[in-house]
């Protein structure tokens, strides 16, 4: 296949995609992911546009839509490695109401949300992740509604493995990817800080540089009040590294449709 | 010769058990049955009726009026009393009532030492002998259903059935019924008939938000999951199933979803998204009445217009309306092999009239019969899942084989990938569209009864309406009119010459719709197939009935 795009990102000077994107193939390859047994599911947004600048399988699919096709590709054939890509206004926003299923379920994918906490897309309107008080073209009082706090709800409800990093520090972002991509598990959430120079002025570059600290070696990722409290820290300090791992088994392992192996193999015709 | 039995109570008193119990025993004695349900949008509480019409010929509708009216509540007595025939009788269950035989099966089922429930026994034991039937196909018959149960279950109902015929004894072959004859033994609903097609057919995944009067379909594949290897999930919302399905087809697996007219509005996105993946995704829509929540428990053929132009921008898409048992049997299985011939969305548009409606069917072959999903094994590291063909249709691969398999909801060009280059995206276009010709070609032709002379009334109709138009047609032929049918169980894309060479010349055409617009002879008319035709439509939620439709033919 050729990368037919990959010479030439739509995306802004200085986006934090920019790092995104290389560091999540070099993760891939660190792992040994065979790319032909990877798919990149994604929504609509600068985040949703990933898969088309490296080389996967693609389902590229509705703005908000990423995680009903991920869970039902992950169920039809469990041994694909599914992999997310999104923004924060395609997952917390216009994918809410699936992001707090696919959790509940516990479905078998790996879900890298880009949270620049504004629409780049659209140019710069609030998204579920803006700081209140953040002034856009729309929210020109400011954003009056509490930020969306992913971490906490997917803690709260269960989720395999929970983590997060930022596009600014990029050797920690590759071992959270890698980490991220080894986990022989269920739901697993890794959110992505990440600049939009663009659209966003007050959550920079530097900005999280000044802030993000990593998780203390002695946190018990299993203790889920402990969890909570890293996910509650936002402000002159932002933690970033793996907050909350869970035992419970994976949605695809409780079907006894999967037990002679991945559905789509069964199919004979 | 042929008899209505209606019975109504109160949503919870097992009326649809009883109304299940008699289809099943008179089907097995070799009797026609057709059986329909009313009911109101009530888990508990409510009036209820089920009609059960026995006869000694095929009968393939309903009647307006009961011959035996089984009431078990006062409220259902004094509501379908004035339905009742005029040599008609009332039964009912309690200790007194004005010009109506009163039995207490309640009471009679809990006195000899059983429950609540099986006071349907003692009701069929009273049935039957009213209409001097035996009673020991009915014993039999229960004892092999409860024999699982055991031995005290199953001695306790057939003494309840033969308490119900002693009670009823002074009524003995009170009401003339007809004699058995060569009828099916089996019977099928719609709603069983769909899902088992789609079982055999090969689909893997479904993928609902359960919405009335689609979930029987969704319950029945859960139910059999294991059996046929099943995955059914319960989507958070109608959005979420149809982008499931979306990701289950692009995975290797045919998958359906089921929904409603409201859950189908919300899945207009996910069926555009199929249009644009060239995805094999099946919708099966059960109308019920709209706007908005409407009528959630009665019947309709209001969503006719919106299935056909659902979904933003343009791309191909099949229209399949079942009218019996049979041919939801043959069409869900159309349905999934259009859908993956042409990569393409198809709908499947049942209602609640025919998802509940049974009847006496030959015997189906339910041995797996798994479609062919027309995919690609040898793709290579060239491969291009949009590859522009004359046929429109390109080679189809799925993940996890040698090749990559892009799919954007962008344009993209060959390969998959966004596009901004606007011959590529013209000629995505056309390629999309050219599958049509395709589809057009292999368009099933709309299927005559009782065309032999030509000229005469012709009664057009689709769906649901195929078993009452019909009954209606030998009515009409009956009382000295040169009247046929036309009906479509596809209703997108028509082959217009067929359609043309089978309305031919009449003196009149009437369409027969329930709904108020006469959706299908708009469509018609759209495709310069009719002129000014007669609209006989029904929208009030419930479903037409031969009688009526002869009555507003004869006018």
């Amino acid at each position: 296949m050729r990368a037919l795009h990959s010479e030439s990102p739509a995306w802004c000077p200085g986006c934090g995609n920019f790092s995104i994107l290389p560091t999540l193939d070099e993760a891939i390859e660190e792992v040994g992911l065979d790319r032909r047994r990877l798919v990149l599911v994604s929504g609509i947004g600068q985040a949703a546009k990933l898969p088309h600048y490296t080389r996967a399988n693609v389902f590229n699919g509705l703005h908000g839509r990423a995680l009903p096709p991920a869970t039902a590709i992950k169920l039809v054939n469990h041994e694909l490695e599914v992999v997310v890509t999104s923004g924060d206004g395609d997952m917390y926003g216009e994918g809410g109401n699936h992001f707090i299923h696919a959790i509940r379920r516990n479905i078998g994918v790996k879900c890298f949300v880009h949270n620049n906490q504004v629409y780049g897309l659209t140019k710069g309107q609030a998204s579920p992740t803006s700081d209140p008080g953040m002034e856009t073209p729309i929210q020109t009082h400011g954003v009056m509604a509490q930020p969306f706090n992913p971490l906490a709800v997917a803690i709260v409800e269960g989720a395999s493995f929970v983590a997060r990093s930022c596009a600014v520090t990029r050797d920690h972002l590759k071992e959270m990817m890698v980490a991220a991509l080894k986990h022989d598990g269920g739901f697993t959430l890794l959110d992505i800080l990440q600049p939009c120079p663009s659209f966003n002025k007050r959550n920079t570059a530097k900005w999280y540089k000044e802030r993000v600290k990593p998780i203390a070696d002695d946190h018990d990722p299993t203790d889920m009040h402990a969890a909570l409290d890293l996910a509650m820290t936002w402000g002159d300090q932002i933690p970033i590294g793996i907050l909350y791992r869970n035992e419970r088994p994976p949605f695809e392992s409780l079907w006894p449709a999967l037990e002679k192996g991945p559905l789509v193999e069964q199919y004979s015709g | 010769m042929d008899l209505n039995i209606r019975i109504a109570g109160e949503a919870g008193q097992g009326i649809k058990t009883t109304g299940h119990l008699l289809v099943d025993v008179f089907a097995s004695m070799g009797l026609w049955v057709f059986s329909t349900q009313s009911y109101m949008s009530r888990i508990r509480g409510g009036l209820n009726w089920q009609d059960v019409r026995v006869a000694d010929y095929r009968i393939t509708s309903s009647r307006d009026q009961a011959d035996l009216l089984v009431a078990l509540t006062e409220e259902a007595l004094e509501t379908l009393r004035a339905e009742v025939a005029e040599d008609g009788l009332i039964l009912y269950d309690g200790d007194e009532a004005q010009d109506a035989v009163a039995i207490n099966f309640t009471k009679t089922a809990k006195d000899e030492g059983g429950s609540a429930i099986m006071a349907n026994s003692v009701a069929g034991g009273a049935i039957f002998t009213i209409l001097g039937y035996d009673i020991k196909p009915l014993i039999g018959y229960l004892d092999e259903a409860f024999h699982a149960k055991g031995v005290e279950v199953v001695k306790t109902n057939a003494a309840l059935v033969r308490r119900g015929a002693e009670l009823a004894s002074d009524l003995q072959g009170r009401l003339p019924a007809p004699q058995p004859s060569d009828a099916p033994p089996q019977v099928y609903d719609g709603t069983e008939a769909t899902a088992l097609s789609a079982a055999v057919s090969g689909v893997k995944f479904i993928a609902a938000y359960p919405m009335t009067p689609s979930t029987g379909v969704f319950t029945w594949l859960a139910k059999n999951m294991e059996k046929y290897g099943i995955i059914a999930e319960q989507a958070e919302d109608e959005i979420a199933a149809i982008n499931m399905i979306c990701g289950a087809t692009y995975a290797g697996v045919p998958a359906i979803v089921t929904t409603s007219g409201g859950g189908l509005a919300l899945m207009s996105e996910g069926l555009s998204l199929a249009g644009m993946h060239e995805l094999p995704a099946v919708v099966m829509l059960g109308q019920r009445p709209g706007p908005a929540t409407g009528l959630p428990t009665r019947t309709a053929q209001g969503d006719l217009l919106f299935a056909l132009r659902t979904g933003h921008g343009e791309f191909p898409r099949a229209l399949f309306a079942p009218g019996s048992p049979r041919q939801c049997l043959e069409l869900m299985r159309r349905a999934l092999e259009t859908a993956h011939k042409f990569q393409t969305p198809v709908i499947y548009m049942m209602d609640q009239y025919l998802a509940d409606l049974r009847l006496n069917e030959e015997e189906r072959d339910e041995t797996p019969r798994p479609i062919d999903r027309q995919i690609v094994t040898d793709a290579g590291g060239d491969y291009r899942r949009y590859e522009i063909t004359d046929s429109g249709v390109s080679p189809r691969a799925i993940p996890s084989g040698d090749a990559f398999v892009v799919l954007d909801s962008d344009e993209h060009d060959e390969e998959g990938h966004i596009t901004e280059n606007l011959e590529i995206a013209q000629a995505m276009m056309d390629k999309r569209m050219r599958k049509i010709d395709g589809m057009i070609a292999e368009a099933l032709p709309p299927e005559a009864y009782r065309d032999d002379e030509g000229a005469g009334t012709l009664l057009i109709c689709w769906g649901s309406t195929y078993l009452p138009c019909r009954e209606a047609v030998d009515i009409l032929r009956m009382n000295g009119h040169n009247a046929s049918m036309l009906h479509f169980g596809q209703i997108w894309p028509l082959n217009r010459d067929a359609v043309r060479e089978a309305i031919g010349s009449r003196e009149r055409v009437i369409s027969v719709e329930g709904n108020a617009w006469g959706q299908f002879a708009c469509v018609l008319r759209e495709q310069g197939l009719i002129g000014e035709v007669e609209l006989l439509t029904r929208y009030d939620g419930l479903p037409f009935t031969a009688e009526e439709i002869v009555a507003r033919v004869e006018g």
